[in-house]
């Protein structure tokens, strides 16, 4: 049996991989991407917990997570386009009018 | 429940097993498409290699592993040569959750008749005579213009040294008539499930490694930097996801009747009878009952869709994209891709027959959990399976392929609306004891 | 035994591919790292007794959201946008201050986790208890995630419509 530690260890090394993908890149998609890994890491201590409490509430919540995450994606990546389109770069950088 | 070793190697004769015939599925089904499409458009198909064009499939190979291998300037290295990799995985690995015969006990010994022996020597030698005889008949030994010597003397020589072998064997076993016991070892006693993983989750495993097949084209059209080879790749992509989804929809309602996503519970669930008006038996197949019959129209039709077959092909879109996503790929890389669209045919033929036509169960005969019985409930799998696959190159050769658009409307507006209904029409004869 | 060969190699090809996600300057190589790290995560579900979830993660995350990203940066022609440098004194301090956090977390972890060792029993989980949970007592978030969802479809699909908003051709 692997030890709890173990998976939250590998959940906070993803998560830190994750932050370092927000705080450094400049590519929206890559942006959005990083943030997609947080969320993986986070399921996985979810997952990591309930497997030691042998409670089931972690399951379900991770599935919510995954649902609610496809959603957001969906959405976030309606809005790249938009911002695509209208700039015709995806740097987030130029991404710096409050209304154009 | 401890794994030792007998376990490992009963398993990986299993994944012999599985993965031998997966990789014959190629040439036979090649051989099977050329012969089909010219029989269906009257002409007489490759009968030149070989009797009746059989070596045929081998001389592609042949020609597949000698030609230049080329990659397009321009083109993204690693996802070029690793694309018909991705393609190739998930319609090698998804036979592992499919049961294709009946468990059965092995014995502890197995007691050797000499007389059996000489029976199935003098059966097998008679029929050898017989296609040899049939195959001088029809062949042409002599020379003629456009066919080289050297092409019909390989053919017969290379089925002449397979039927000698066969021969050789069957020599061996007369040789040895006495009669004696062995004892099988370690093995013995043991009942050996002839699925590969019998997995709780064994549909999911399917719909996770059906979905991952989208990225072998994506990638395809996309590292190959030619815009119809993009264009092949994503239209191809975007219609199978969205045929995913009538799929899993539709595998439900047979996983409903079953309750429970194990495959071999899928089966064990067909193998009774339906007793119509107290006289009528039919085999308890699940396409056997009507609620099912929606489904099963919608979960083939989808199957068309996720392997990419016509009138679903927009990925290779012979008349339309030049060859869509694999235009730029030659030699081993296009082989392998036409190696990933045959297996996963192979595949989705041996899913629809384990959730509709009642997998391996043989319909009136009650199978025994023996060798015998699981040799016919193998056979009965491989006919479902083999019926389904003539059906696969049927349609490609009768129905012409719909318009881009139709097709993804008929995904999301027809199928999808249809597969939810029938979910609600099992549920409903479920609760009144219909099934 | 084979479980803890099989841990360390998932976890090193997870941590290796979101590594080449944040760190690769294309985005295409990116996403697709992404699904191999996805991958190694739904192998590790496994390892944690949730089979269900792990198939899940397979075909909702690297099936789906992934095969969605692929095409938005492939009809975009995303891979050749160039990205300028940002300025050294931000980059430094993202780096730095990701990898300070990161590191740690780590040693606090393995420092002070009380749950040091795993479960004593195995943690058996099935479609059918997942199943009758979320009917039962999770009935309401469940419900509420499908109109979410219906939501999400609505937005994208007016967001990306021609009608609304304006368009480069102004």
């Amino acid at each position: 049996m692997i030890p709890t530690a173990w998976f939250l260890i590998l959940s906070a090394m993803l998560f830190a991989i994750g932050v370092c993908g927000v705080l450094t890149r400049k590519n929206g998609i890559t942006i959005f991407m990083s943030i997609e890994l947080m969320v993986n890491a986070v399921n996985l201590t979810f997952l990591a917990y309930a497997r030691e409490f042998h409670q089931l509430h972690g399951l379900i919540f991770v599935l919510f997570i995954m649902a609610i995450a496809a959603a957001e994606a969906a959405v976030g990546l309606a809005i790249f386009i938009n911002l695509f389109h209208h700039r015709e770069t995806i740097d987030v950088d130029e991404a710096n009018l409050m209304h154009w | 429940m401890a794994i030792d070793a007998t376990d490992i190697a009963l398993s990986l004769l299993k994944i012999a097993i599985v993965l031998g015939v997966m990789l014959q599925v190629t040439p036979i089904m090649a051989w099977v498409e050329r012969r089909g499409s010219a029989l269906i458009q009257d002409r007489p198909g490759p009968n030149r290699v070989g009797p009746f064009g059989l070596i045929q499939s081998f001389a592609d190979a042949l020609k597949f592993i000698f030609k230049e291998d080329i990659i397009p300037a321009g083109a993204h290295k690693w996802l070029y040569t690793l694309a018909p990799a991705m393609g190739l995985i998930p319609a090698l690995t998804t036979i592992a959750v499919v049961p294709w015969g009946r468990p059965f006990r092995i014995p502890e010994t197995i007691e050797y008749n000499g007389l059996v022996a000489t029976v199935g020597w003098a059966t097998a030698g008679f029929l050898l005579l017989l296609a040899f005889v049939v195959g001088a008949a029809t062949g042409r030994l002599s020379h003629k213009p456009g066919v080289s010597r050297l092409n019909i003397v390989i053919g017969w020589l290379v089925t002449g040294s397979l039927a000698g072998l066969a021969f050789a064997i069957g020599g061996i076993l007369i040789y040895l008539r006495s009669r004696y016991i062995v004892e099988v070892p370690a093995a013995g006693g043991r009942l050996f499930e002839p699925i590969v993983a019998d997995v709780d989750i064994g549909i999911l495993l399917i719909f996770a490694l059906a979905s991952l097949g989208v990225y072998g084209i994506v990638s395809a059209g996309w590292a190959s930097n030619n815009k119809y080879s993009l264009f092949g790749g994503i239209r191809a992509s975007a219609q199978m996801i969205s045929y995913e989804l009538s799929l899993t929809l539709a595998a439900i309602s047979a996983l409903l009747v079953a309750g429970s996503l194990r495959l071999s519970d899928v089966v064990w669930g067909q193998t009774g009878y339906f007793v119509l008006f107290d006289t009528i038996k039919l085999p308890a197949w699940n396409i056997v009952s009507p609620a099912m019959w929606i489904s099963f129209i919608v979960f083939s039709v989808s199957a068309f869709a996720e392997t990419n077959r016509l009138p679903f092909d927009f990925a290779e879109a012979e008349a339309e994209l030049v060859a869509g996503y694999h235009t730029e790929y030659s030699s081993m890389k296009f082989a392998l891709f036409f190696m990933a669209e045959y297996m996963s045919m192979f595949t989705m033929s041996c899913v629809v027959t384990t959730l509709f036509l009642g997998g391996w169960d043989v319909p009136y005969y009650n199978e025994p959990p023996t060798f015998i019985g699981f040799f016919f409930s193998a056979l009965a799998f491989l006919a479902k399976a083999g019926f389904l696959m003539f059906v696969f190159v049927w349609v490609r050769w009768t129905i012409p392929r719909l318009k881009y658009d139709i097709l993804m409307r008929v995904g999301w507006k027809v199928f999808l609306p249809l597969a939810l209904v029938n979910i609600v029409l099992v549920a409903l004869f479920i609760a009144k004891g219909w099934i | 035994m084979i479980e803890f060969a099989v841990f360390f190699f998932f976890a090193a090809v997870a941590v290796i591919f979101a590594l080449v996600v944040v760190l690769h300057r294309n985005p295409v190589v990116g996403a697709l790292s992404l699904v191999a790290s996805f991958f190694a995560l739904a192998v590790m579900y496994v390892l944690l007794d949730a089979p269900f979830l792990a198939a899940l993660q397979v075909i909702v995350y690297a099936g789906a959201i992934m095969v969605l990203f692929l095409f938005v940066i492939m009809l975009l022609n995303l891979q050749y946008q160039r990205e300028e440098p940002t300025r050294p004194i931000q980059q430094f301090l993202g780096y730095f201050g990701s990898a300070a956090f990161g590191v740690s977390l780590v040693y606090y972890i393995s420092k002070y986790a009380v749950i040091a060792s795993g479960p004593k029993t195995r943690f058996v989980t099935s479609a059918k208890t997942i199943g009758i949970r979320l009917f039962e007592a999770y009935i309401l978030p469940f419900e509420m995630v499908s109109i979410l969802l219906l939501a999400a479809i609505v937005g994208a699909l007016v967001l990306t419509s021609k009608a609304a908003g304006k368009q480069v051709t102004e």
